[in-house]
């Protein structure tokens, strides 16, 4: 096609409009994303809310855990950023780190905040906390592998734990991480019945427990972890903040 | 959903090429024809959604494929855009007169036809 000068007036104008409508467009699209991000993040900040506000429920009906959600979380999401950095990404296992006893809502308070060592059927009690949790989060969907950590934190390697018994790497990875920090937290926290144990004296405990309760290789990364971040002779539930 | 089916009718191929353009990217199948002859073969041969019709062409003007398509029973419901560089009050009724359902003039606007295209509810986010 030849432009004359007409024609090349004619395109010229069309251009204009041509520029100024992509300018409209693009503006209203980038006001839609923004909305769109904008909306995305209230509702992570939602989620994020409930998640908090179910877990510390749990963390108010409990008298023993006072913090202990704090604690665990942190030398959790420390010990799996070394071992599974990618799960670290994934909000989803840090809910499960948080909520992991949410099914105590559902034990009696006396059993739960017992001035003393439950006796069999009292542990028979204790030890339906993991389903009662799974029960109560099946069908909240953004939680997704969360669940898993809440029902499977008290599985041990060798299949002797419980709800399902379930061995080995059959244990979703953040549960047989969970198992680990939440025993070193019971172990070096005080209760109204006896002293915590310090820092070394757990962490011997579980080192000795590795391969039969705990992963043996989560147990050496647990290990190296409180030696690199020179937990020994510290008074581990003081410790909240670790990165 | 099927695609909607267009017929773009122009002697011009920068023109055909930009409809062309915007019409894809509103998800229909175009076809385009060079002049009102062949626009009018196309239209006996095959079904069209819509037709957006220039008016200055060599041989059959817009305004007498217009009233062809009008005037033939096979096509006289299909919806006809007149796009052209015609701008005047009595070019536009002419465009009425001979059956055109809409009358966009040249240099046209995007953002125009695709709101004239919703109009015959052919837009991408028909319900």
């Amino acid at each position: 096609m030849s432009l004359d000068e007409a024609g090349l007036d004619r395109m010229q104008r069309q251009l204009q409009i041509f520029a100024s409508e992509l300018n409209q467009v693009m503006a209203r699209e980038r006001e839609r994303r923004e909305e769109a991000e904008g909306a995305l993040q209230e509702l992570k900040n939602s989620y994020q809310t409930m998640v908090r506000t179910l877990a510390m429920v749990c963390e108010m009906k409990d008298n023993y855990t006072r913090h202990h959600l704090d604690r665990t979380y942190q030398y959790a999401t420390a010990l799996t950023r070394r071992v599974a950095p990618e799960l670290v990404e994934d909000v989803r296992v840090g809910y499960g780190y948080l909520l992991h006893d949410i099914g105590k809502i559902g034990i009696p308070d006396a059993v739960l905040n017992k001035p003393g060592p439950l006796d069999d059927d009292e542990w028979k009690v204790m030890r339906t906390h993991p389903l009662i949790g799974y029960q109560l989060v099946t069908g909240i969907k953004f939680l997704g592998s969360a669940m898993e950590v809440i029902r499977s934190h008290h599985e041990r390697w060798d299949g002797r734990g419980y709800p399902m018994g379930i061995a080995g790497e059959d244990i979703y990875l953040p549960a047989r991480i969970f198992a680990i920090i939440d025993t070193f937290d019971a172990m070096t926290s005080d209760r109204p019945y006896r002293k915590g144990r310090t820092v070394a004296v757990a962490m011997e405990e579980i080192e000795k427990n590795g391969g039969t309760q705990f992963d043996p290789d989560l147990v050496d990364a647990f290990i190296k972890l409180c030696t690199d971040l020179k937990l020994v002779g510290s008074d581990a539930s003081g410790l909240t903040v670790v990165r | 959903m099927q695609r909607r089916r267009v017929l773009v009718v122009d002697d011009d191929d920068l023109t055909l090429d930009i409809l062309r353009t915007i019409l894809d990217l509103e998800e229909f199948d175009v076809v385009t024809a060079r002049d009102g002859e062949e626009a009018l073969g196309f239209l006996a041969a095959d079904r069209f959604d819509i037709v957006v019709l220039d008016v200055m062409m060599p041989g059959l003007d817009g305004f007498a494929v217009c009233r062809r398509i009008k005037g033939d029973p096979q096509t006289a419901d299909v919806p006809v855009i007149l796009l052209t560089a015609k701008d005047r009050r009595e070019d536009i009724e002419a465009g009425h007169e001979a059956g055109a359902e809409a009358y966009l003039t040249k240099p046209f606007s995007p953002l125009a036809l695709i709101e004239t295209l919703n109009r015959f509810g052919l837009g991408r986010k028909r319900s």
